[in-house]
């Protein structure tokens, strides 16, 4: 779309992209690294030589790394496991399965935390169900729960990831192995493994990145483990005592944690070293007896544990309470709470999620663009400054907003217009990724033959290319609006009595005790995202891509 | 009359690497033109830059007396046939051929009879309101065709359209390409890089390499008569056999054929394969037969000479010559026949006294 005369559209998208980006990202990150840097009033790294001598962040750090790993870990043992048996082996349910998966992966981040609880914790049902027949479990607090939570948490985003790479890896090459005398197992290592391990080494990547960046989990199962996100937000939200520079410090370390990772992962491998074709994917192989059952059963099994906690949730939300306390029985007790007490909050969250949906969508289009479709030095800068709010957990987010939009000229602090702002700016290069990835499979010369044709070139993008990948787009912005309703931790920094959103309130109900209130909650925040997530569906034929992104 | 003239145009993509370096051009109206050359050598530059999708770095693009390169792509009034097509795949058949009419505002009621004129001259009737998604390539590619000739464009320019095409097709369709271009007297530049496409359907064609033209000429001139090494390389097939010029001569193959007035110095001895005649005559060599591939109404037949390799292109080929394989044969050159090329590529004029 290069105009010949006059000033061509696209530089101007690209300008206002830069200012945005400006604005929302550099101003508040360089708050944060402003604020770090003042201790106790005095100018230099008091901050960070305190994280690293007092035992107390020293300990935050061992376990940020510790739950990363775990979670990391456990992810990938149950996401590459499921993936080989649903890509390599026949199941009946298949679809039922990556249906299920999706539904895991799309439920709210701590809702998985809140629902271990309810089965496991203190008083938690199953246990104490456990008990009764003589078996005692220890309470799932402390570093094994959040691991679990993590593990089951995060399994699906590696099974799409990878179970996506292992249909895509080139028939012949198995088959050329097989014709050579390899040995199934052989074959499997040999050729198979690595031929997947640029998406195992992402996939992993993002589970660990995920896991340090949780908030919720830690918060709620933790007890007494304190991990960097977790000690950041207490830092910084104390009554008493709160330190704003080293929190801001503690986020800073958090942040280089995940920056080293995406760094060293991308350099250890090359992007898309493999590529797929377009051959026929291998057919899933028949197994027969117990292996076929056992196939089937740790199959079910995961994504049974996967999508139990939103079960759990739903039921509970349908059970008798007197006020906080739940009763034998059933009952609509907890949801009568919801409508006559606490409203704002759904309707906050519609608010918030569908603005910010928005502006995702349209900016995310944009920038998807520029990054494909006008490739110069800026555009590339581009892409990797959008790798930026990837690697910067919400709380941090969060933290710096407050910092950077507490004065004039930009006094947004206590207004939804911030939450909605913190939310846009974290997932916005997700949408971003995702429009990229519509776009590469829509030809340029579509968009070339429109402007020979006689249409302007912001009416051929339009009119073309705009209209070819509105499906991907709109699928990709159902995934946004599910994300920023989910939002919790940088919502949970930012928002103020009358801003509060589901996520916040749902924390709140469960920090309290309110399980009833929470449950209800919950389920209202799942029934939404299992709408949006349909309509999801139902737009983009490519089901798994519009996940993935 | 001309209707597309060329002005030294330059394009660099990144500093020092000049794309189109100079390229002048004048092209006439009704001609098929075509821009010739190996990958990379600017001959897709050049025709974006034409369409308006590139600007380039300096030079002038004029068509019937007027710029073109000061006015928007979408203005130019060019239609464009592309190498994958670029049918709007959530457009019906119709729809596509009748984009460029509606683009310019014409009402339903007068695309449409345009539109099943443009579909039937490309063979397409009744396949109007089709999607495009399950039409083979050929017809997608018709379908580009119907779509660029639509807007009767003041100049039709095709980007390797038949490249993504098999065998069969191709040659169909470029048949009706050329068919179709010459009822309509549109002036078209093609770009491809199959020399033996340039040749059939070409009224000239422009021989392109490393941005800048190495030949303009008809079929026959750049077959018969190429003007630089490259060209005799690129089109067709060429034998090269290294030789001198000394003493006002042509040393070659132990023989010295007198050449008054050429200036000394190493050069090569060309000549197509069909050229290279059996048996004995003038500038004589003797060899052995190392290769024979039978194509049916013609055979080549590899011959290893002590001065190279030469290949023989044999019409109509006997049953005894198919069976010489590792035999002694004798073989010569018409001097009519042979171009021979300084070392700088150059062609030095053959005049044998």
């Amino acid at each position: 779309m290069r105009a010949v005369h006059g000033l061509d559209v696209w530089k101007i998208v690209q300008a206002l992209v830069w200012a945005m980006l400006a604005v929302l990202l550099a101003w508040p990150l360089s708050g944060i690294v402003r604020a770090s840097l003042l201790a106790h009033d005095h100018f230099g790294l008091g901050n960070f030589v305190e994280v690293f001598s007092q035992p107390r962040h020293l300990r935050a750090i061992g376990n940020t790394l510790l739950v990363g790993a775990g979670g990391m870990v456990g992810a990938m043992v149950l996401g590459v496991t499921l993936a080989l048996l649903v890509v390599r082996v026949r199941l009946r349910g298949r679809a039922a399965i990556q249906t299920l998966a999706v539904l895991a992966l799309v439920s709210p981040p701590f809702i998985g935390a809140y629902a271990w609880i309810v089965m496991f914790g203190a008083n938690g049902a199953v246990r104490r169900g456990l008990m009764d027949i003589g078996i005692t479990l220890p309470p799932i607090y402390g570093a094994g729960g959040v691991m679990l939570v993590f593990s089951f948490k995060f399994f699906p985003n590696v099974f799409l990831i990878v179970s996506a790479a292992l249909a895509q890896v080139n028939r012949s090459l198995e088959e050329a192995a097989e014709g050579l005398g390899m040995s199934p197992m052989r074959r499997f290592w040999r050729i198979t493994l690595p031929m997947i391990t640029p998406a195992m080494s992402a996939a992993a990547l993002l589970a660990f990145v995920l896991s340090i960046a949780d908030f919720g989990t830690p918060q709620l199962i933790g007890r007494g483990f304190e991990v960097l996100a977790t000690q950041a937000f207490q830092l910084y939200a104390a009554d008493l005592g709160e330190n704003p520079g080293l929190a801001s410090a503690l986020s800073l370390v958090l942040v280089a944690l995940s920056m080293g990772l995406v760094v060293a992962q991308r350099r250890l491998l090359r992007r898309d070293v493999f590529h797929g074709n377009t051959l026929k994917p291998r057919p899933p192989a028949r197994l027969a007896g117990w292996h076929q059952v056992g196939a089937h059963a740790l199959a079910y099994l995961i994504v049974g544990i996967g999508i139990a906690p939103s079960l759990v949730v739903l039921v509970f939300s349908f059970r008798a309470t007197r006020g906080p306390v739940f009763q034998p029985g059933f009952g609509l007790a907890s949801y009568e709470r919801v409508f006559h007490s606490v409203t704002a909050p759904v309707w906050n969250t519609l608010l918030y999620a569908l603005t910010a949906m928005v502006g995702i969508v349209v900016l995310g289009t944009l920038i998807g663009y520029l990054v494909t479709r006008r490739k110069s030095l800026a555009t590339a800068v581009l892409d990797g400054v959008l790798m930026v709010p990837y690697v910067v957990p919400g709380v941090v987010m969060g933290i710096g907003f407050v910092a950077a939009f507490n004065t004039p000229p930009l006094a947004l602090t206590g207004t939804g217009a911030v939450i909605v702002l913190a939310i846009f700016i974290r997932r916005l290069p997700y949408a971003a990724r995702a429009a990229a990835t519509a776009l590469r499979q829509v030809s340029p010369s579509l968009e070339d033959a429109a402007i020979s044709l006689g249409l302007s070139p912001a009416r051929a993008f339009l009119r073309v290319t705009a209209r070819l990948i509105l499906p991907g787009i709109l699928a990709g912005g159902m995934m946004s609006f599910v994300t920023a309703m989910n939002e919790l931790s940088s919502s949970l920094v930012l928002y103020v009595s009358g801003t509060i959103t589901m996520p916040v309130r749902i924390y709140v109900a469960v920090v309290n005790g309110d399980y009833g209130v929470a449950a209800a909650l919950s389920s209202i925040l799942l029934a939404i995202t299992a709408i949006a997530v349909y309509a999801a569906f139902r737009l983009s034929d490519r089901r798994q891509s519009a996940l993935v992104g | 009359m001309t209707a597309l003239t060329v002005t030294e145009l330059m394009k660099s993509y990144a500093p020092g690497v000049r794309v189109l370096d100079g390229v002048s051009l004048t092209i006439a109206s009704g001609e098929f033109f075509t821009l010739l050359g190996p990958s990379g050598c600017g001959k897709t530059t050049l025709l974006r830059c034409i369409a308006g999708f590139l600007q380039p770095d300096a030079g002038r693009i004029e068509a019937d007396g007027t710029r073109l390169d000061t006015i928007p792509a979408h203005r130019r009034d060019i239609g464009m046939v592309f190498q994958d097509y670029a049918i709007f795949p959530h457009l019906t058949v119709a729809d596509n051929v009748g984009f460029g009419l509606k683009a310019r505002g014409m009402k339903a009621a007068e695309i449409a009879p345009k539109v099943v004129e443009a579909l039937r001259m490309v063979r397409l009737d009744g396949l109007a309101d089709r999607l495009p998604a399950d039409m083979s390539g050929g017809q997608q590619q018709r379908i580009g065709l119907a779509r660029a000739m639509a807007i009767r464009p003041r100049l039709l320019l095709m980007d390797e359209p038949l490249s993504n095409l098999d065998a069969k097709l191709r040659l169909e369709l470029r048949a009706d390409i050329r068919d179709l271009q010459r009822r309509l007297g549109i002036t078209t530049v093609y770009v491809t890089h199959d020399q033996e496409e340039a040749l059939a359907v070409s009224d000239r064609i422009c021989v392109l390499q490393a941005g800048r033209i190495e030949q303009v000429a008809t079929p026959f001139e750049l077959y018969r008569t190429p003007a630089s090494r490259f060209a005799a390389a690129f089109v067709g097939a060429m034998n090269f056999l290294p030789a001198r010029i000394v003493g006002g001569g042509l040393e070659f193959a132990g023989q010295h054929l007198p050449m008054p007035g050429a200036t000394a110095g190493a050069v090569e001895v060309a000549i197509r394969p069909e050229d290279v005649a059996l048996g004995d005559g003038p500038i004589g060599l003797s060899g052995t037969v190392s290769n024979i591939a039978f194509l049916g109404r013609e055979a080549t037949v590899q011959i290893e000479t002590p001065f190279g390799r030469i290949e023989h292109l044999a019409a109509n080929p006997s049953a005894d010559l198919l069976a010489s394989l590792g035999r002694p044969v004798r073989l010569h050159l018409p001097a009519e026949r042979i171009a021979i090329f300084a070392a700088d590529g150059v062609r030095v004029p053959a005049a044998f006294a």
